[in-house]
This record gives C-alpha cells, sequence and structure tokens, in this order.
C-alpha cells in the first residue's frame, strides 16, 4: 500500500515535470512567433519605416534571393570556412602552448606578463597591420580568427590543467609515475571539461574573429555581406546576414554541447 | 623479524619565502617485517611528512631513512580513485604506471579484488559506489603491485564514524590477510590502539617522539580490541601523553 502511495506521487512529480517543460517550450516559441508577427506588422503598417527596420518577411525574400543567385552558400561557406580554420588553429596552438607552460614553471613565470597584455589588448588594433603581413585574403581573416581565441584558448586551459587535484598527483607520485606519466594518466583526462568549456568559448571568439576580420578587409562572406550592406544601405541584407549568423552560430555551439554529452558521462 | 624501515634521526625543514618550518625533529624508530605501526599526533604536526619521507618521495633535511630496499604502497584519506576511469582500470593504474601490466599481474588484481568483494563492481565508475567500497578498492589498487610496506595516511578521516569503524575492520583483515607490512598516520587515539602492534607518539609541530609503545591483545580485530577492558587504560595513557 504505502509502496503504491509513493510511487503514485512520483508519478504526480514526473506529470508536473513534463508539464513545466512543455510549457516552457510553447511559450519560448509563442514568444518568437509573436516577436516576428509585431515586427512585421509594425512594418506592413509602416508604424516604422521598413526601409530602416526591414522585416521577417524582406529578409526571407532577400534570403532566398540570396540562393537562388547562388551567392548564399559561397558567402556562407566563405565564413564558415574562415571561422572554422582559425578555430581549429586556435584551440589546437592554444593546447599545446597550455601545455608547455603547465610542463615549466621558469616558462609559465617567464611568459606571463606577455600573455596578460595580450590578452588585454583589443585585437582590433592589430587590423592595418594584419592587412600588410597577409594581403587581403581568407588568409587575413583566419589570422585574426586565431589571434582573437589563441590567449583566450591558453588562459583557459593553462587554468583546466593547473587545476589538478594535488592529491591525485601524490598518489601517482608514490606509485613512480614521471611527469609525462601524470600529464597523460591524470592532467590530460581531469582537464576534458576545462577543454569542453574552452570550446564553447572559443566558438564564440572564432565567430567574432571572423566577422571583424571581414569588417576590416574581404571580398566574400557574411560580414562583407554586413558591411557591404550598410554601405549602400541595403538594411535587407544586413539583417538577413545576422539571421544567418544567428543560425549558424547556434548549430556550432550545439555541436560542442553535443560533443560534451558524448565525453563527459561519468562525472 | 627483519627490520624494514628505519628512521634515524631524522630531521626535516621546508623552504619557504616566509622562512623556515621545522616540520620533523629527531624522529627515530623501526618498522619490523608484519609489524603494523601507527603513528598519532595532534594534527598539523607533520606527520604526512613522515609517510613522504618513508616513501623517498622528499629527502630528510638531517639524518637517514633506511629502507630495505622494499616497496611502498601509499593509501590517502580520500580513495582519489580517477572518476573517469572502471574500477577494474582503477586498480590497474599503478601496473599501468611501473610498465608490469601484463596478463598475469592483471590476473593477480582481479583475484585480489573477487576474494575482497569488488568482483560485481569492476565494471561500474567509481561514484556509483559507497564511500565504504570505495576506499576498499583504494585499498586493491594500492595492493595490486605487490608493496611490501603499505603506508596509510589517515585512510579513513574522511568516512562516517559508523563506516569508518567497518572499514578500519575491513582494511585491517585485508591487510593481516595479505601478510603486510603497515604504517598507518592518525590524530585518532582509538583507532591506533584498535589495530597497531607498535605506537609512536608525536608532539605538536615540530614532531618529535614523545613515546613507543609495543601493544598486545589478546584478540586482534579492531572491533574485539574496542571491546576489551585494557582498551580504555591504553586510552587514557595515550591521552595524557598527547596532551601532557
Amino acid at each position: 500500500m504505502k509502496q503504491t502511495l509513493i510511487s503514485s506521487d512520483h508519478a504526480l512529480y514526473l506529470k508536473r515535470l513534463k508539464r513545466q517543460t512543455i510549457f516552457i517550450n510553447v511559450v519560448r516559441v509563442s514568444l518568437l512567433v509573436l516577436l516576428l508577427g509585431i515586427w512585421e506588422l509594425a512594418a506592413a503598417l509602416e508604424w516604422v519605416n521598413p526601409f530602416i527596420t526591414s522585416s521577417p518577411s524582406r529578409i526571407a525574400k532577400t534570403i532566398a534571393d540570396l540562393y537562388r543567385s547562388g551567392d548564399l552558400f559561397y558567402h556562407v561557406g566563405t565564413t564558415l570556412w574562415e571561422t572554422l580554420a582559425g578555430f581549429a588553429i586556435a584551440v589546437v596552438v592554444g593546447y599545446s602552448v597550455a601545455l608547455l607552460l603547465w610542463w615549466s614553471e621558469v616558462f609559465r613565470k617567464i611568459a606571463e606578463p606577455y600573455i596578460v597584455v595580450l590578452n588585454a589588448l583589443p585585437k582590433i588594433a592589430l587590423g592595418p597591420l594584419i592587412i600588410i603581413w597577409c594581403g587581403t585574403g581568407s588568409k587575413a581573416i583566419v589570422f585574426m580568427t586565431v589571434l582573437i581565441g589563441l590567449i583566450v584558448a591558453i588562459l583557459n586551459m593553462l587554468n583546466g590543467f593547473m587545476a589538478t587535484d594535488e592529491n591525485k598527483i601524490l598518489l601517482l607520485r608514490s606509485m613512480g609515475a614521471n611527469k609525462l606519466q601524470i600529464l597523460t594518466k591524470l592532467v590530460i583526462p581531469s582537464s576534458l571539461p576545462s577543454f569542453i568549456s574552452m570550446l564553447k568559448i572559443n566558438v564564440g571568439m572564432a565567430w567574432i574573429g571572423s566577422i571583424m576580420g571581414e569588417y576590416i578587409v574581404s571580398k566574400a562572406g557574411i560580414g562583407y555581406l554586413i558591411v557591404y550592406g550598410g554601405q549602400v544601405f541595403k538594411l535587407d541584407l544586413v539583417m538577413s546576414a545576422v539571421v544567418i549568423l544567428c543560425v549558424l552560430a547556434a548549430i556550432m555551439y550545439a555541436l560542442v554541447a553535443l560533443l560534451e554529452r558524448l565525453v563527459i558521462k561519468n562525472r | 623479524m627483519n627490520e624494514v624501515l628505519r628512521f634515524e634521526n631524522v630531521c626535516k625543514h621546508y623552504h619557504s619565502r616566509q622562512g623556515e618550518t621545522v616540520a620533523v625533529e629527531n624522529i627515530s624508530f623501526s618498522v619490523r617485517e608484519g609489524e603494523f605501526v601507527a603513528i598519532i599526533g595532534p594534527s598539523g604536526c607533520g606527520k604526512t611528512t613522515l609517510l613522504s619521507l618513508a616513501a623517498g618521495l622528499i629527502k630528510p633535511t638531517r639524518g637517514a631513512v633506511k629502507n630495505d630496499g622494499v616497496s611502498f604502497g601509499y593509501m590517502l584519506q580520500k580513495d582519489e580513485l580517477f572518476p573517469w576511469r572502471t574500477i577494474e582500470k582503477n586498480i590497474f593504474l599503478p601496473l599501468e604506471i611501473k610498465r608490469t601490466l601484463s596478463e598475469e599481474t592483471k590476473r593477480r588484481a582481479l583475484a585480489l579484488a573477487e576474494k575482497y568483494g569488488l568482483g560485481q563492481f569492476l565494471k561500474n565508475y567509481p561514484n556509483s559506489l559507497s564511500g565504504g567500497m570505495r576506499q576498499r578498492a583504494a585499498l586493491i589498487r594500492t595492493l595490486a603491485v605487490d608493496p611490501d610496506v603499505l603506508l596509510l595516511d589517515e585512510p579513513f578521516s574522511a568516512l562516517d564514524y559508523q563506516t569508518r569503524l567497518s572499514v578500519c575492520d575491513d582494511v585491517y583483515k585485508i591487510i593481516r590477510g595479505e601478510k603486510k607490512t603497515a604504517l598507518l598516520i592518525t590524530h585518532d587515539i582509538s583507532e591506533a590502539i584498535s589495530v597497531a602492534d607498535k605506537i609512536v607518539v608525536l608532539s605538536a609541530r615540530p614532531a618529535r617522539v614523545l613515546a613507543t609503545h609495543e601493544i598486545s591483545f589478546p584478540e586482534n580485530e579492531p572491533l574485539k580490541r574496542r571491546e576489551n577492558k585494557e582498551f580504555s587504560g591504553w586510552f587514557e595513557r595515550l591521552w595524557g601523553e598527547l596532551n601532557g
């Protein structure tokens, strides 16, 4: 009797939980529909000037036009390639540098002021230099993306490595482990959550880098569309590019979140 | 019986920018083969330093730590099982570190785990085990490389009182069953009396040896010892020495 009482209580709890989840999802979607509706209506009835604010239907039309002319995937592809290349380089190089810094305390102390200053420096200030060094192609934009992500990657990973439990290091040393074994058996696996959170942060950084790079110097890409659209006062184009950017960034973040779910199961 | 470990007038100083700390001063004692030695002292008196010295992880500033070429196994306050490894993989860890992982050493380690009731948990991750079971897994991990001397650094103090008594009993029986020598460090007087053949009493920092006692009871299991009439006599005596 008592058993069924508990389980019916529990069923009620689960039901309430499920109902709440449904409620949150419904409100989320309705909010989006509502905002888009108000925006469309305000533009259609000319409460605001649609030339300046654009509208959902004009954005949809602009994206459809881009698709039909074949420009959509050209621009998306350009930016996506630059972003992913910059992201990958920043992550790999950042991870390696962090490993070196973890390995040698002296090296860490020597490098510290440089890293602090580079972290504080607004990387966009290097814009003119990047153009002169790397030209006006994709190379310059990838370089900018790497610059923006690299220091963040190093600092995040180094924090993760340094947070390794001292007692676990002591335990391994008592087993006779050398530094390389401590690194591979303990430091790298235990810093996996830091690695994932570094990836998440760097997804955002990579988009900032590639779009900012395209603002400074570009012939194609989503950032180029935004700058171009602003210059010729085609605000539909600017809005469309921002919407595309939102979707791409969300997809990339979701992929990292999926990776997190797959990798971190037992902690 | 042979002496397997001997401290001779050992001093250890630590250096930092703020100055020099004397952790232990003029410590002498010895551990014979098969003996269970407990070291008690007020917390923060440098007991852990002694274990690190015994294991050879740090060198004494003066004096000598002599061991007869024996191997050591370390067991810490918390189990320190790696959460991303299964119990089985955790138990294999010291074999991997010593590069002696083979079918034979694996079989030996698994047989130990089986013998002491971890068989059903081998494929589980540590977070699904109780505190007592985890500490038992930590002990089997320590025993996997067949060390001659076990160094136990307050291995029960992170457990609640009930678990602590039973895990202590458990660990004691396993260590006796495997005929190991053990050096236990604790601040718990009754724990020391319940397991040790010999108790070394240390002073507050810098640690010095205040007294050394050979202890024997008619029955040797920790829980049986706790019931013995002599137990409280020993307790009062050691308490007096520590606080005198």
